[in-house]
């Protein structure tokens, strides 16, 4: 190659990065960053979008704020018993029917299709699905427990300690698929030989589950442990539409009491520090997923 | 010995079926007992027991279309057609745009080194951690100011920017899978390096491109903590609409369900293409490329 064809062949390298990557950056910065520097920025203004007049700077007024007040701790109290609860049940269910649809069977690609599906539609309509089925008086669930069943009719919605049950219910319903689909994945990269040599050893159906399968699938099942936990944190449509955060604020996640301060009360600064404060907990937790992230796609 | 052992394995079989149809009845019970309740009339719906078989009507689906003032009677359509027109456009562009910014970005991040590569896969990255209710307050305020708010430019930017970060990763993953002879052997062949991507590369990651697209359609199709703060009115599109519906009329629960139905088909016919795809896409391209 001559001089002046490596010269232009190195601009045009350069010149393609610039029009192939500028583009998404420019989407990135205007979107993610610039709000991300404006959100702190915020946080430490007594601003209100509504009221822009008498903006003062605070400090760290606003967090203390948040995180003098015994509501805020109600709040993460219950958004971690959701979360936790919600991921914990979504996990086992999940890796149990993973589990038990391993084997082949005729229609198995078909019955995967359908128990996958719940994952990918609108949390909104989730929510609003199963506060139909969960009404006191003539929702269907009710009418299983008491009409059919002869329990006492349970207020779902109504009560603080059900309508957590009710979260989780609809949440499981929706996300566990996610864990059938990763569980599934995991242990069908589990090599054939190992089984193969396990029964050899005449080893029983749960020592090759505990021994063999379970290590190998780890650390698929924990990057979709991670992946859930992340994705709970954030969650609020299903919520919103099942219960609306309610009976009270019972049911409101941390996500839930910030959109409530920022857009029906307006405290657009105290709303920018929940918003800064949910961020460092899901940066926590997502740090570590792209350390997981990077380890499993270099292996 | 043997004989016993046969009877085993049907127990075990008549189980597992059982196991089976109980999943699939748990799974799609809700779905169906929604799609009733869309065509109950109202004495219907809160019928105690339910009713599994009834006269059904589709009073709620004409409803969502049509509505009747109360004065005189005049029949008149909804703005509903509108919503929905706001959505498709909004979700289809932006997917459009993410999908073609993202495979070019893909592209390089896969075959070109640069300084901060990993920097730059790690922001994308973040527009998957991001809980859109944290940044959506400061975004409320710009757009509002830029004149974006409920505007369909202001919500396909936004529907952009969250299939952006997916894209990016899947493609990636696909044109890693593509061993680098094959473009040397175009670049031989005196094609440019903007050749060899169009003319080359693209045609071989179609079908990534197609499930792609799949996935960033479903997530902005399906969003709402955006749009319910963006899209007030003007843009407003199907997910904030539903929304609505539930709070103004005191829970119509047939229009309700007739609309949250509507909202779901859509996703019923894409998760059959990209079915085979769902692992990819649910993973960020981590596990289950093809």
């Amino acid at each position: 190659m001559s001089d002046y064809d490596q010269k232009k062949y190195e601009r045009n390298e350069k010149l393609i990065k610039l029009l192939f990557l500028w583009p998404s950056l420019a989407i990135l910065l205007f979107l993610i960053a610039y709000p991300f520097v404006m959100l702190i920025y915020y946080s430490f203004f007594n601003f209100s979008f509504l009221r822009q007049a008498n903006t003062k700077f605070i400090g760290l007024t606003n967090y203390l704020l948040i995180l003098t007040d015994t509501y805020t701790w109600e709040r993460f109290i219950f958004t971690f018993k959701y979360v936790g609860l919600s991921v914990s049940i979504q996990f086992i269910l999940g890796i149990l029917i993973a589990w038990l649809l391993q084997r082949n069977f005729r229609g198995k690609d078909a019955v995967f299709t359908v128990v996958l599906m719940p994952m990918m539609f609108c949390p909104i309509v989730v929510g609003l699905l199963w506060r139909y089925m969960f009404n006191t008086e003539w929702g269907i669930i009710n009418y299983f427990l008491h009409n059919l069943l002869g329990f006492a009719r349970v207020e779902w919605l109504g009560m603080e300690q059900n309508s957590l049950w009710a979260t989780i219910i609809a949440n499981t319903w929706m996300w566990t698929p996610f864990m059938v689909l990763l569980a599934s994945a995991a242990f069908s990269s589990v090599p054939k030989y190992l089984y193969e040599a396990a029964s050899v050893d005449r080893a029983s159906g749960w020592f090759k589950f505990t021994n063999i399968t379970l290590p190998l699938s780890a650390p698929i099942l924990v990057l979709a442990l991670i992946f859930r936990l992340m994705d709970e944190m954030k969650q609020f449509d299903l919520i919103y539409t099942l219960t609306g955060g309610g009976p009270g604020d019972a049911t409101q996640t941390v996500s839930f009491t910030l959109y409530k301060t920022a857009f029906q009360y307006f405290y657009t600064g105290e709303g920018s520090a929940w918003a800064f404060i949910l961020l460092i907990i899901i940066i926590g937790l997502s740090s570590i997923l792209i350390r997981l992230l990077n380890y499993l796609s270099e292996r | 010995m043997t004989g016993t052992m046969g009877k085993n394995a049907t127990v075990k079989n008549i189980v597992f079926t059982i196991i089976v149809v109980v999943l699939l009845i748990y799974t799609i019970f809700p779905l169906y007992w929604l799609f009733l309740a869309s065509l109950k009339t109202r004495v219907d719906l809160f019928t105690i027991p339910p009713k599994f078989s009834f006269e059904p009507t589709l009073e709620h689906f004409k409803k969502i279309f049509i509505y009747t003032t109360l004065e005189t009677g005049e029949q008149q359509q909804t703005r509903y057609l509108f919503w929905l027109l706001n959505s498709v456009l909004t979700a289809g562009i932006g997917t459009l745009l993410a999908v073609t910014l993202g495979t070019m970005a893909g592209y390089i991040n896969s075959r070109m080194e640069y300084r901060g590569k990993k920097d730059f896969m790690f922001f994308v990255l973040s527009t998957r951690m991001l809980p859109p209710v944290a940044v959506i307050v400061p975004l409320y305020i710009v757009f509002a100011k830029l004149h974006l708010a409920d505007t369909r430019l202001g919500m396909i930017l936004l529907y952009t920017m969250i299939g952006l970060g997916l894209a990016t990763w899947i493609m990636k993953g696909f044109f890693d899978n593509i061993p680098k002879e094959v473009e040397e052997a175009a670049f031989v062949n005196g094609y440019t390096r903007f050749q060899v991507f169009i003319k080359v590369l693209v045609p071989m990651v179609k079908g990534g491109i197609a499930a792609t697209a799949g996935f960033c359609f479903i997530f902005a199709w399906n969003e709402f903590t955006f749009a319910s703060i963006i899209a007030t009115r003007y843009a407003m599109t199907l997910p904030p609409r539903i929304v609505a519906f539930m709070g103004t009329s005191g829970f119509e629960w047939g229009v309700v369900a007739a609309s949250g139905f509507i909202l779901i088909i859509p996703i019923f016919v894409l998760f059959i293409f990209i079915r085979k795809y769902i692992l990819m896409g649910m993973t960020f391209g981590v596990l289950g490329r093809k």
